[in-house]
């Protein structure tokens, strides 16, 4: 199964468009400092500058030039997105299938759990939290993952009860093998496609809600992020410098949030029946 | 899930909310006095309103007792006080929340029901240019956060174009009445409304769409083209009507993400609701505040949730007659 | 009513149906029957233009090709006209209506009947069926399958419709209910013109008064229905009538030797064929009507292999056999009962040239046999009564099986070694060299004569005659003789003349019976026939003296 489904997302449009948009991003992010010329952090004296050969979009309130935060912005990106996308699926891993394998008081008390935290917005818990402690990357990462990974291990928890009903699991049991192993050797391994599914759905989840977050000014604003470019951005929109400074900070977050739709699609209409009645996110 | 099961699921949602609620500030170093009301209200307080408070909470006896003091004065309708607007907890919320239902509520009403509409069509016509379009349209504009579709719109609209107006909920001073009134209400929640419903509206579009593929090859979509019924009555009558429910038990989740969505649109558009609050809330490190609106905006995402449970059997016959 | 011509209809490259010829005529009801897989329900998707396929030929509607009208005129069409009563499977209602609503829709949409009238005249209609009022405003889950049937039933009728077609009607039903929905079918019927389609000769039976069968996606045979059922003419009808279980027939159920497959060029049916020459492999037989039936084959139906014509054989005074006429036709079995002394032997004999007639003449395949050349016996063979007097004490077991071969010096050396031990494995024997090269006398009674037929079919032959086989044997050892022979005729498609005194066995494995006394057949017909209602007296005292566990 792993490998029809990583073949069908290569083979379907949407799919392919999205991976390629997610190349530009991630190679963005790897290659920032070769591709710019400055440190985005470093501020000048030239603030509020038009783009120019010397600075390619231009330069912000504090000088710091556009383009180098843009690319700098990509990593912060892509390091919530996927930290939160693993933490979460392990999270989501380790609780769905030992709901689902040991069932009974323990899968009660874990599936309210996940339905309550499910229906609660995680935005106004992270605000709350954030009024209190100054949060940084890592704490919001931490954070982040603790209140994302209820999703998958619904659909996990789902699947991994049909997969216990199964004959090779019977047959594991009857060697005499425990519930650790019978989870790791044969549940995981056969949940290969949905988990794919569910991380990415994470890693979309989480670049949107940083993103967000750095808006509302929650994070460290040392920190470059493209949320953050477009908070202070927004306080500068009625000089006419949004043009290159709100906006391609605002198309480079859609369009990583975009490449990540489109793969998720491709790989959702992959397990179309399964992922029906479940679709989170 | 029976109805049992739903009670104890909401219940200890509730719970957990009030555990935050209630813990996370006494979790603070420091004087717990600061962490319930900031630095601004110690300012503002003379030391017998401090004994006081420190009484009514309870804040010199142990954690149980703190929590039952707590949930005490929640149900008397006691959210706190703000130091910041001088004003209880409780009014200040009340005054901005009905310009955050107005969006809100138009936004989801209209977000699903043009996501179904589109949906249907979408999933009637599976493959053709249209739907293709559609498709990676709506895909795409999923990919836009609110806030960036907010601020594209006030930008395109009320900066160049100069044609929506760039704050506000009302024109301030401008004491209209009536129509009028009505009117400027209607042009200043056109932008916000709209960027949350175009930032939503691929949630219902695509589920609704995913259904209707799966409907329209069921044997009883056979039996009614047989039946010679005109395609507006197919589409609609028979393979919409079982392609929404999916979308109706999304709703409460669809409401919790314009939740989130409006705080950013208000911000935006320095909308005076209760993101608008919230978000200067955070600024001023008014806790009562900010704890209040988690409570308020918590339960009432809880309560929606609830109803839509309650109300779906009505709407499936298979589930309603399955008990 | 309804004419079709040559209808083609393909999915893809997959055709399905390939060039139906059909009629339906008003207030008549035809049923189609096939197997699955054969087209029936493309069939009843084509009339209505619902098939998602692409469609060739004439469709004649009461003078109009449907395949010529607009979208909208079919719409029109649609219910009003022509109605279809879908397979009863899950979720042919839509689940999210009532069903009074949903057999009430139609009268609003075609003939714009306010809600009230239209709801109204639906329960009518619904109650006509016996559907009990209470489950009237029911959702379809909440029905069983029964009250689903009538629901649909009484939905495809509620605008009259000139032509009905029925898929499986009555297939998901038991039995009762069966009944009392045949029955209301037939009540309620209205002048309409209905299409049964199915794979059940009971439904066919009960409601249809003529019948069609479908196979490989062309018609093979029509005609009224209980003359097809009880004298089809098509190799495939017969069989399909000899696989059904049912009340009527006696002999034990035969399958159809190999599978449908298509494509086939010629006619579809030649593989698995009992008859087939030359001409079925690359020439589609047409449809050739005659007096009220048609069929579709080279050779006109099922032919008659083997015929006596008033043969006369008499050992002196006694007229053993005294102006014998019998017919068997490809691929049946004829038994002949009769009590010892009867004469069977002698007929047996005189037919295979081993007593020659003094009168009369034997034909084969139509043409009259005038000596018996070896040809003849490559088409005719005979298994005797004692195997241990007809099989050489000198010969092995596998020269006694060459041994015919070698008469008549088929294939090399090699090639009828190879031939004679897939006959022995045939007839379910070892064919290990141990036993190959067993001597009869080692050998027991079942064996024995198992080698016997072995060495018969070496040839290849038509029709193989068995003079009481199992006379010599256990009833245990004899019962699984005569199911080698039943299964040999369902996969070579052999003719048998089983001879025998015990009108019990003969019932088992025959198609036809005729009964013979002093020398002359006294009755003949079809074994469910003569054993149901015998016509003559001996007939009567033979069934009466049979065997019986009473």
């Amino acid at each position: 199964m792993h490998i029809s489904l990583k073949r069908e997302i290569k083979r379907s449009h949407f799919g392919q468009a999205g991976l390629a948009i997610l190349a530009l991003v991630v190679i963005a992010a790897i290659f920032a400092p070769l591709l710019s010329g400055y440190e985005p952090t470093a501020t000048s004296v030239n603030s509020l500058q038009a783009p120019s050969a010397a600075h390619w979009l231009g330069t912000n309130h504090v000088g710091q030039d556009i383009w180098s935060q843009l690319l700098y912005g990509a990593r912060t990106s892509l390091a919530v997105g996927f930290g939160v996308g693993i933490l979460s699926l392990i999270l989501s891993i380790i609780f769905g299938v030992s709901a689902a394998l040991i069932g009974g008081i323990y899968d009660q008390i874990i599936m309210r759990i996940v339905d309550a935290l499910i229906v609660i917005p995680m935005i106004i818990i992270v605000i709350l939290v954030a009024a209190y402690i100054r949060p940084d990357l890592p704490v919001i990462i931490l954070l982040l993952s603790a209140l994302s990974w209820q999703g998958g291990a619904r659909v996990i928890r789902a699947q991994a009860l049909s997969l216990k009903q199964s004959g090779h699991i019977a047959a594991a049991r009857g060697m005499g093998a425990g519930q650790v192993y019978v989870a790791l050797k044969h549940i995981v391994p056969d949940l290969g496609p949905i988990l794919l599914v569910e991380f990415i759905y994470g890693v979309r989840r989480a670049v949107f809600i940083q993103a967000g977050l750095a808006f509302l000014g929650i994070g460290d604003p040392m920190q470059v992020s493209w949320g953050t470019m477009m908070r202070d951005a927004m306080s500068y929109s009625y000089l006419n410098v949004w043009q290159w400074w709100l906006i391609p900070a605002g198309v480079a977050l859609s369009l990583t949030i975009i490449g990540l739709t489109f793969v998720s699609h491709a790989a959702e209409s992959v397990l179309d029946p399964r992922l029906r009645g479940e679709a989170v996110a | 899930m029976s109805n049992k099961y739903r009670l104890i699921t909401y219940a200890v949602a509730f719970v957990i909310i009030l555990a935050l609620n209630f813990v996370l500030p006494r979790m603070m170093p420091g004087d717990p006095l600061q962490a319930i009301y900031g630095d601004e209200a110690l300012i503002a307080m003379t030391p017998e309103l401090q004994a006081h408070l420190v009484e009514r909470f309870a804040l010199d006896k142990s954690l149980w007792q703190q929590f039952g003091a707590y949930i005490a004065a929640l149900f008397s309708g006691d959210l706190g006080y703000s130091y910041y607007y001088n004003a209880s907890v409780f009014s200040v919320i009340l005054g901005s929340l009905p310009w955050t239902l107005l969006i809100v509520g138009t936004s989801l009403v209209l977000s699903t029901l043009l996501g179904i509409i589109l949906g249907i069509e979408s999933g009637w016509r599976r493959g053709s240019r249209t739907d293709r379009t559609l498709l990676t349209g709506l895909m795409g504009l999923n990919g836009f956060p609110d806030f960036f579709l907010g601020l594209l719109l006030l930008i395109c609209f009320g900066i160049v174009l100069g044609v929506a107006p760039l704050s506000g909920a009302v024109t301030p001073y401008a004491g209209l009445g009536g129509f009028a009134l009505f009117l400027d209400v209607l042009r200043h929640m056109a932008l916000p409304v709209t960027a949350l419903t175009l930032a939503h509206l691929a949630g219902s579009y695509l589920l609704t769409r995913n259904t209707m593929i799966t409907v329209l090859r069921a044997p009883f979509m056979l039996t009614a083209r047989a039946k010679g019924l005109p395609e507006r009555s197919l589409k609609y009558h028979h393979a919409g009507r079982n392609s929404m429910l999916p979308v109706l038990t999304m709703t409460g989740i669809w409401l919790g993400r314009l939740v989130t969505g409006v705080l950013f649109v208000e911000l935006v558009f320095a909308y005076p609701g209760v993101g608008q609050l919230t978000y200067q809330a955070l600024l001023s490190r008014d806790y009562p505040v900010i704890q209040g609106v988690f409570l308020m905006v918590a339960v009432t995402v809880l309560l929606v949730n609830f109803i839509v449970d309650m109300l779906y059997p009505r709407l499936d016959p298979r589930v309603r007659h399955a008990y | 009513m309804l004419e079709i011509k040559n209808l083609r209809v393909s999915y893809g490259t997959d055709a399905v149906l390939t060039g139906v010829d059909l009629e339906i005529k008003a207030g008549e009801t035809l049923a189609i029957i096939g197997e699955s897989g054969a087209g029936k329900t493309t069939l009843g998707l084509s009339i209505m233009r619902l098939a998602e396929a692409s469609v060739t030929g004439e469709i004649c509607f009461k003078g109009k090709d449907l395949l010529r009208l607009s979208g909208d005129e079919m719409r029109a069409l649609r219910w009003d006209a022509i109605a279809m009563v879908f397979q009863n499977v899950n979720n042919v209602l839509n689940p999210v209506h009532n069903c009074l609503e949903q057999v009430a829709e139609p009268l609003v949409a075609h003939r714009h009947a306010g809600k009230k009238y239209a709801r109204e005249k639906a329960g009518e209609l619904l109650a006509r069926f016996g559907l009990p009022r209470q489950r009237f405003k029911a959702y379809p889950h909440q029905l069983s399958g029964g009250e689903q049937q009538r629901v649909l039933l009484a939905m495809s009728l509620v605008l009259d419709p000139d032509l009905l077609i029925m898929d499986e009607p009555l297939s998901s039903l038991d039995v009762t209910t069966r009944e009392e929905l045949g029955e209301l079918l037939k009540q309620n019927g209205g002048s309409n013109a209905r299409l049964v389609i199915s794979h059940d000769l009971d439904t066919a039976a009960r409601l249809a008064g003529r019948l069609a069968v479908l196979y490989g996606g062309r018609i093979v045979e029509t005609g009224p229905t209980v003359a097809v059922l009880e004298n089809p003419r098509h190799p495939y009808t017969r069989a399909l009538v000899r696989a059904y279980p049912n009340m009527t027939t006696v002999k034990d159920l035969q399958g159809i030797k190999g599978r449908m497959t298509r494509p086939v060029s010629g006619c579809a049916f030649h593989p698995r064929c009992t008859q087939a020459i030359t001409k079925c492999k690359t020439e589609i037989p047409p449809l050739v009507r005659h007096e009220g039936r048609a069929v579709a084959c080279h050779r006109g139906g099922i032919i008659t292999l083997l015929a006596t014509e008033n043969l006369a054989r008499s050992f002196g005074a006694i007229k053993a056999v005294d102006g014998v006429s019998l017919a068997i036709a490809a691929g049946e079995t004829l038994a002949l009962v009769g009590q010892s002394g009867s004469g069977k032997t002698t007929l047996a004999k005189t037919i295979m040239g081993l007593h020659q007639p003094q009168a009369g003449a034997v034909y084969l395949e139509g043409k009259k046999v005038t000596d018996r050349k070896k040809a003849f016996y490559r088409r005719v063979q005979m298994i005797f009564q004692n195997p241990g007097e007809s099989l050489s004490h000198r010969l092995s077991v596998l020269e006694l099986v060459t041994e015919p071969l070698d008469i008549q010096r088929i294939g090399t050396k090699a090639e009828r070694r190879e031939k004679a031990i897939r006959t022995i494995g045939e007839v379910e024997l070892s064919t290990e060299e141990r036993f190959l090269d067993t001597y009869p006398h080692h050998l027991s009674g079942g064996e024995l004569q198992r080698v016997a037929i072995a060495r018969a079919l070496a040839l290849d032959p038509d029709l193989l005659i068995a003079d009481e086989p199992t006379a010599f044997l256990d009833a245990s050892v004899g019962a699984k003789i005569l199911k080698l022979l039943l299964n040999l005729q369902e996969n070579r498609g052999l003719s048998l003349l089983y001879i025998t005194h015990d009108i019990a066995a003969a019932r088992k494995v025959s198609d036809r019976i005729a009964v013979m006394l002093a020398g002359k057949i006294v009755e003949s017909g079809p074994s469910a026939r003569v054993v149901a209602a015998p016509q003559q007296d001996y007939t009567r005292r033979l069934l009466a003296s049979a065997a019986s566990l009473h």
